[in-house]
């Protein structure tokens, strides 16, 4: 029986849609094993995008992808409470990239040129294009998660009537 | 929008479209994207036309410009015609799409919500269309086209205007290996 799927064990749910699936699962370790974007940013990239999406369980998912525990409890905190953008903690480079998070998850055509321009400012032309996949892969995993939970409680609710 | 590539590519032409697209600037994950998009198309557990029928409906919703224009030889091959390409737009349920082909946009329609998630009814149709396997396989084949289509918007210089209808073979973006 596997736990309800999360973008971090989804892989466990996808293994059965074959060579593809596996393929993905290698990109999304790819993305915690690079030196373009601090994965403890990424990860408050992922938080940034629970919230969004009112997701309570991926909010307290652990992301066990990150080797040293991830971002600091209080900055995941304030990401939560959608407190992060404007807090003096933040370190330099970090801002821009979860301002570019949002527009990205509102709408990919809606992000201006001066938030591109900083996160490639802070983290090369480089960084920009490894940040793009990989808030794509997040979102991407997170909305994954958030169908096959939905899918489980329609085939548990159906087996329940059935039962009855 | 910006009207020009915030990130240009590596200045190749490895005959790749991925290789030698901004992705290319990254090489810890686009060898990995390239073999994806192979495994997408050529390992599918659903048929190519069921495939670009996902693909169009998350193009059209993302609007990304390039992905409408193109058309997979592959899924041509398995029937995915024009006028078939036409109807996976608002009236879907109305056309004479197959209730496969509806199921399948229905949960690319749960997939790409804000926020996503299948309602009872859509569940209802997709689980009755396909099986485990598939829909495990359908997902995997929705986030890669919806995570390199908002790659293409996010990077800019789309055109405006829509772009001629263009058949592309799958070896120019999945590779020629496994």
């Amino acid at each position: 029986m596997l736990d309800e799927a999360t973008s971090i064990n989804l892989d466990e749910h996808l293994a059965r849609g074959g060579p593809a699936a596996q393929s993905f699962a290698r990109l999304w370790r790819q993305l915690w094993a690079q030196d373009h974007i601090p994965p403890e940013l990424l990860e408050l990239c992922r938080l940034t995008f629970a919230r969004l999406h009112g997701d309570e369980v991926e909010m307290r998912t652990v992301n066990t992808f990150i080797e040293n525990g991830g971002p600091k409890a209080a900055l995941r905190q304030l990401v939560r409470d959608d407190r992060a953008l404007y807090d003096p903690t933040l370190p330099a480079g970090w801002r821009p990239v979860l301002l570019f998070a949002e527009y990205y998850w509102t709408d990919a055509q809606s992000i201006p040129d001066d938030v591109a321009d900083a996160v490639k400012d802070h983290h090369g032309e480089a960084g920009l294009v490894l940040l793009i996949e990989a808030l794509g892969c997040i979102d991407g995993r997170i909305r994954s998660a958030r169908c096959l939970r939905d899918l489980s409680d329609f085939r548990a609710a159906q087996e329940f009537a059935h039962v009855e | 929008m910006s009207n020009s590539p915030r990130a240009a590519g590596p200045g190749t032409n490895t005959g790749n479209v991925i290789r030698d697209s901004m992705m290319g600037l990254v090489p810890e994950t686009v060898e990995e994207i390239i073999r994806l998009n192979g495994h997408v198309w050529r390992d599918s557990l659903v048929s190519a036309s069921i495939l670009e029928t996902l693909r169009l409906r998350n193009a059209r919703t993302v609007n990304c410009v390039f992905c409408k224009s193109v058309r997979y030889d592959v899924a041509r091959a398995d029937g995915l015609t024009e006028d078939k390409a036409d109807m996976i737009s608002d009236g879907y349920e109305a056309s004479s799409l197959a209730p496969r082909e509806k199921a399948a946009i229905a949960l690319a329609d749960a997939y790409l919500g804000f926020p996503a998630g299948i309602s009872e009814d859509a569940a209802r149709r997709v689980t009755d269309a396909f099986d485990d396997d598939e829909i495990a396989s359908m997902m995997v084949s929705l986030m890669t086209f919806n995570f390199t289509s908002r790659a293409a918007v996010s990077n800019g210089g789309m055109p405006e205007g829509p772009l001629p209808i263009t058949e592309v073979s799958v070896i120019i973006s999945g590779g020629t290996h496994n």
